[in-house]
């Protein structure tokens, strides 16, 4: 073990250590603070998702998406304007509204995601690599700029439709349960595992692992390299928009640069787990937005993005490859 | 061809539009002088306080100008990316800076906008009024200032005047008004690292344990914090029974006091007046009953000589936000420097005055008579009114009477006038 592995490596068990010592300590409040953080991963999970797909395929991290996720919440808070519901009980519109909002949101952030694609990113396809990253960036303050426009600059509200108040949540050993945290991290989980079954299980799954291995030899295999590229960014979009609508009627409060600070943790994720590894960024949103709530309570909030970024920074420099390890071919 | 003829006429329409622009106004005999006002207009408080600017000058317009001279407006925005930004508001100084049309300024709006621009302010003698800046430490050298006024004005002649007091009032009236009204007697401390915020959350805290209370202190910053659960449970488990957020809406201070609910802990939440805004009502959402927040003056409402000008306000301005916690001391900040800028004409035999001379007859203003009381300015630029509003968040059933800004989605939750305390008089 090299020296700064080995400093890293006592880094990485001091914090463990702490940890245990105030689960062991503290357990109510080490239980609560870990619902806060499974229930922040859960939604940086599906964001990282995103970023890892696209990386996988065409090796360009794609800097647009934290901004699609935020576009998912206004354009599911504009559809929310057409339900007359109540925010304070949960009633059978409510239900209808949520079944609604989720499936129109995805497939509208999928469209602007292929044209995202079409537009920005297929023309630039074979130029060197960091042009694509200049136009993602450019692509990044577009739809900050239009969601400026659209809202201003003020926080944006959105309504408060997930069952909630006194019928909805529970105290167990003195930990605050809500209905929201169940229900981010199970549609998250549901999500993911939706994900993992079309990658694995079916036609066009494949032929995104075959596109992501070798291009050119997919290419030859007769798959489509565009419609394949297209329906990654597809997908990663629909993941995106869940993803931002779920933060929306999480936190009710949205704002046009939400996606920037979201993206970049939610990158941060993806290379913690493996850049290009699936299941790598679902498991590395989870333990940053875990990492995130302990730095939060037990370090101090304005440490928390020094710890984040350091992350990255740490897994860059001593294991590019992240936890799961990358599932990009060398070329 | 025909392309290059649409741009000659298009060409030619806009020198027309400008041409017609440049023509208005300046009807009075002598010209016009120009007065700027810095607010962060993309917020409802930086809006509505423009607008008790955009009214005096109007009023005073319409009856004439000041000593034979129109005062010609202009607001000048300093939000970037939804916002207040020093930089803005240094680049929008020095805009007015480099027309000598300009003779003075109102505003600006956030204490670390003023700090920025003081410095380049101070050397050319150009008058500042803010109606809303409440850090103590750019009018008085205190202890626990970071900076200090002398070194703002680079050795100039002071040229920054308020109409509100500050935080080292503004913090402990709430202090008090938490500990013996409220009966919080254990608080968490949040503040959102900016001048104001770090200010006024430390003057609080001072107070508090003052009094007896004990205090757990916590900041975020906007750029990196979207979840403050895990600090208001850090709160909670300290013992906490309430929480004070030293920060304003536009650097998110209010959503804590809705994720407070999402915890299940729902306490008092209460601050300055950076979270007495129509957004911060907003964001509370179903928890904005149980904030209360400071203004760093009188209320006008409660004023009995201010009613007939609040009246005349709503009439000019008809909107539900227009009208804010700071809204009629822009209006007297207006009016005690177009009153400086009448005397200046005077002691410039009638013609249009040097900002020197605005900046001198400013600072010996006495018994300026405005609509939030009749006052004076020390030698800092302080007013002699230290005067401090408590305001709570309540439901009403007529908005358009509250006393204090309501919000937009919740249109019938408005802060209403509390108390005040008088620090003038040791009250």
């Amino acid at each position: 073990m090299s020296p700064p592995d080995l400093g890293f490596f006592i880094i990485c068990a001091l914090a463990i250590i702490g940890l245990a010592y105030e689960a062991f300590t503290q357990p109510t409040a080490f239980v609560q603070v870990s619902i806060f953080g499974l229930a922040d991963g859960a939604m940086y999970a599906l964001v990282a998702l995103g970023y890892t797909m696209v990386y996988g395929i065409i090796e360009l991290i794609n800097f647009a998406h934290g901004d699609v996720f935020t576009m998912g919440a206004y354009i599911g808070t504009a559809i929310l304007g057409f339900f007359s519901f109540n925010e304070n009980s949960f009633t059978a519109i409510n239900l209808v509204a949520l079944l609604v909002v989720f499936p129109v949101v995805m497939l509208v952030m999928g469209a602007i995601n292929i044209g995202i694609e079409r537009i920005a990113y297929r023309p630039l396809r074979n130029a060197p690599r960091l042009a694509p990253l200049i136009t993602a960036i450019g692509m990044s303050f577009v739809l900050e700029g239009v969601m400026f426009l659209w809202h201003g600059p003020a926080t944006v509200h959105v309504p408060d439709l997930l069952p909630h108040g006194p019928g909805f949540q529970t105290t167990i050993g003195g930990v605050f349960i809500g209905f929201k945290d169940v229900f981010v991290v199970v549609t998250a989980a549901i999500l993911v595992t939706l994900l993992a079954i079309f990658i694995n299980r079916t036609r066009l799954g494949k032929a995104m692992r075959a596109t992501a291995q070798d291009r050119d030899a997919a290419q030859l295999m007769g798959i489509d390299i565009n419609r394949t590229i297209a329906a990654t960014f597809f997908i990663g979009a629909l993941l995106a928009g869940a993803g931002g609508m779920i933060w929306g009627l999480y936190y009710n409060n949205i704002f046009y640069n939400l996606g920037f600070r979201t993206g970049l943790v939610a990158f941060t994720a993806a290379v913690f787990g493996g850049i290009g590894n699936i299941p790598g960024a679902a498991i590395g949103g989870v333990l940053i937005g875990l990492i995130a709530a302990y730095s939060d309570s037990y370090i101090g909030s304005k440490w928390t993005e020094v710890v984040i970024f350091g992350i990255l920074i740490g897994v860059l420099v001593f294991r590019p490859t992240g936890l799961l390890g990358m599932r990009v071919p060398e070329k | 061809m025909v392309r290059g003829r649409g741009l000659v006429i298009l060409t030619l329409a806009a020198l027309f539009a400008f041409a017609c622009g440049g023509t208005s106004g300046g009807t009075t005999a002598k010209g016009t002088i120009k007065i700027g006002s810095d607010f962060p207009v993309c917020t409802t408080g930086g809006q509505a306080t423009q607008n008790g600017v955009k009214f005096a000058v109007d009023t005073k317009n319409a009856a004439g100008g000041v000593n034979g001279f129109t005062i010609a407006f202009t607001g000048f925005d300093d939000c970037r990316q939804g916002a207040y930004s020093a930089d803005a508001g240094v680049e929008n100084v020095q805009t007015m800076l480099g027309d000598p049309k300009f003779l003075g300024m109102i505003g600006p709006y956030n204490s670390a906008v003023a700090k920025a621009e003081i410095p380049i302010a101070a050397p050319q003698h150009f008058t500042m009024i803010s109606p809303a800046n409440t850090n103590p430490c750019l009018t008085k050298d205190i202890a626990g200032c970071a900076y200090h006024p002398q070194d703002l004005r680079k050795g100039n002649a002071n040229n920054y005047f308020r109409v509100v007091t500050t935080d080292d009032f503004q913090g402990p009236a709430m202090a008090d008004f938490m500990y013996k009204t409220l009966n919080v007697h254990s608080i968490g401390i949040l503040d959102d690292s900016t001048v104001y915020g770090v200010g006024i959350a430390g003057a609080f805290e001072t107070e508090f344990k003052k009094l007896g209370g004990t205090t757990t202190h916590s900041e975020y910053q906007k750029a990196t914090t979207s979840d403050w659960k895990s600090i208001l449970l850090k709160f909670k488990n300290a013992g906490a029974t309430g929480v004070y957020a030293g920060g304003t809406d536009d650097q998110n201070v209010c959503i804590p006091a809705k994720q407070m609910k999402d915890i299940g802990w729902s306490v008092p939440f209460a601050g300055g007046d950076g979270i007495e805004t129509t957004n911060c009502i907003d964001e509370a959402g179903a928890n904005d009953l149980v904030m209360s927040s400071t203004s760093a003056g009188a209320d006008a409402t409660q004023i009995p000589g201010a009613q007939a000008t609040i009246a005349a306000f709503r009439a000019a301005f008809t909107g539900a936000n227009d009208f804010g916690g700071y809204t009629m001391q822009a209006y007297d900040a207006a009016n005690a420097l177009m009153a400086a800028i009448g005397r200046a004409v005077t002691d410039a035999n009638g013609s249009t005055p040097t900002r020197e001379q605005v900046r001198a007859e400013m600072a010996k203003t006495t018994g300026f008579v405005g609509v939030i009381g009749t006052y004076d300015f020390d030698a800092n630029g302080d007013t002699s009114l230290k005067i401090v509003s408590i305001y709570t968040v309540q439901t009403v059933t007529d908005p358009t009477k509250s006393t204090g800004v309501c919000g937009k989605l919740h249109p019938n939750d408005c802060y209403v006038w509390k108390a005040q305390v008088n620090y003038a008089t040791g009250g």
